[in-house]
């Protein structure tokens, strides 16, 4: 068993990692502002995550706010600002974005390792802190967090839930 | 000239398409396959120049679509465009068969030096 994400990968790794999808998908001129703090606010939207199965089993999610998924599915295909996407678009957007985020973790954590088909829905159950990176980070103002968090035992809390 | 493009999203492949443009590649004819198992029977039908696969999809995965189309005695140039590109990976994919693994997020500079080769 592998030591604690933690142990493994910080923040600023993940956000820059981010950053650079960001840059690469949704436009050259679109840029992720990092959140401040170690731990993510409470995110109120749909989630996209891959699963990473290897010395370190967790799953990295992407958790984006409702407002922000039409507007992010625009910038990803290039849409018109007023073309309304599909939900099967705004589905694969999400699901692309997390699958590319994490690959690229992926490729930071020991290996050999193998990273899941990308899901979306409800967010996974949250695993314990000390086996979780999460940052929030802002695009066009609209709230996101990425959270890479381990297999471990899942409490009670949503993913994005911020524990009392 | 044609390449096929496979990959399970549609966005995805809606991405690479345009990257491709994006690189210079205007004039080639681009056929989707939306998983590997469609990839080698269009790899058949089609007849492409050129196969641009994801590595992780469902019913057949990149790397098992090129073991069988070698098998088979293909020996149509592939490349890998997936979100993984660690040395474990590109090196099974060079065993295979693959001529390049151009890893997620990718830039039309990186299309082209992958494929300027291949399409020359």
């Amino acid at each position: 068993m592998s030591a604690p994400i933690t142990a493994l990968l910080d923040g600023e790794t993940v956000t820059a990692v981010a950053g650079e999808v960001w840059s690469a998908l949704v436009g050259e001129e679109e840029f992720l502002l990092p959140g401040l703090g170690p731990v993510a606010p409470a995110v109120d939207g749909p989630s996209a995550w891959v699963t990473v199965t290897g010395p370190w089993d967790g799953v990295v999610v992407l958790t984006c706010a409702a407002s922000g998924t039409a507007d992010l599915t625009r910038s990803v295909l290039q849409l018109d600002d007023d073309e309304q996407p599909t939900a099967e678009d705004v589905e694969d957007v999400l699901r692309e974005l997390a699958n590319i985020l994490g690959g690229n973790v992926k490729s930071l954590l020991p290996g050999p390792s193998a990273l899941g088909l990308p899901e979306t829905g409800p967010a996974p159950l949250r695993a314990e802190d000390a086996d979780t990176c999460r940052v929030s980070a802002s695009w066009r103002g609209h709230p996101l967090a990425i959270t890479v968090q381990g297999a471990s035992e899942a409490p009670a809390h949503p993913t994005t839930e911020v524990p009392k | 000239m044609k390449i096929l493009v496979a990959d399970d999203s549609r966005v995805m492949r809606q991405i690479v398409v345009r990257t491709l443009r994006q690189a210079g590649y205007d004039d080639v004819d681009v056929v989707e396959a939306e998983d590997g198992a469609d990839c080698l029977a269009k790899v058949g039908s089609e007849s492409p120049d050129l196969v641009l696969s994801d590595w992780n999809m469902p019913n057949m995965t990149g790397i098992e679509c090129l073991r069988a189309l070698r098998a088979q005695g293909s020996a149509v140039p592939f490349g890998f465009v997936t979100s993984e590109g660690s040395p474990e990976m590109r090196e099974t994919a060079s065993d295979a068969g693959a001529l390049f693994l151009i890893a997620k997020p990718f830039t039309p500079d990186t299309f082209r030096d992958a494929l300027d080769a291949v399409l020359a």
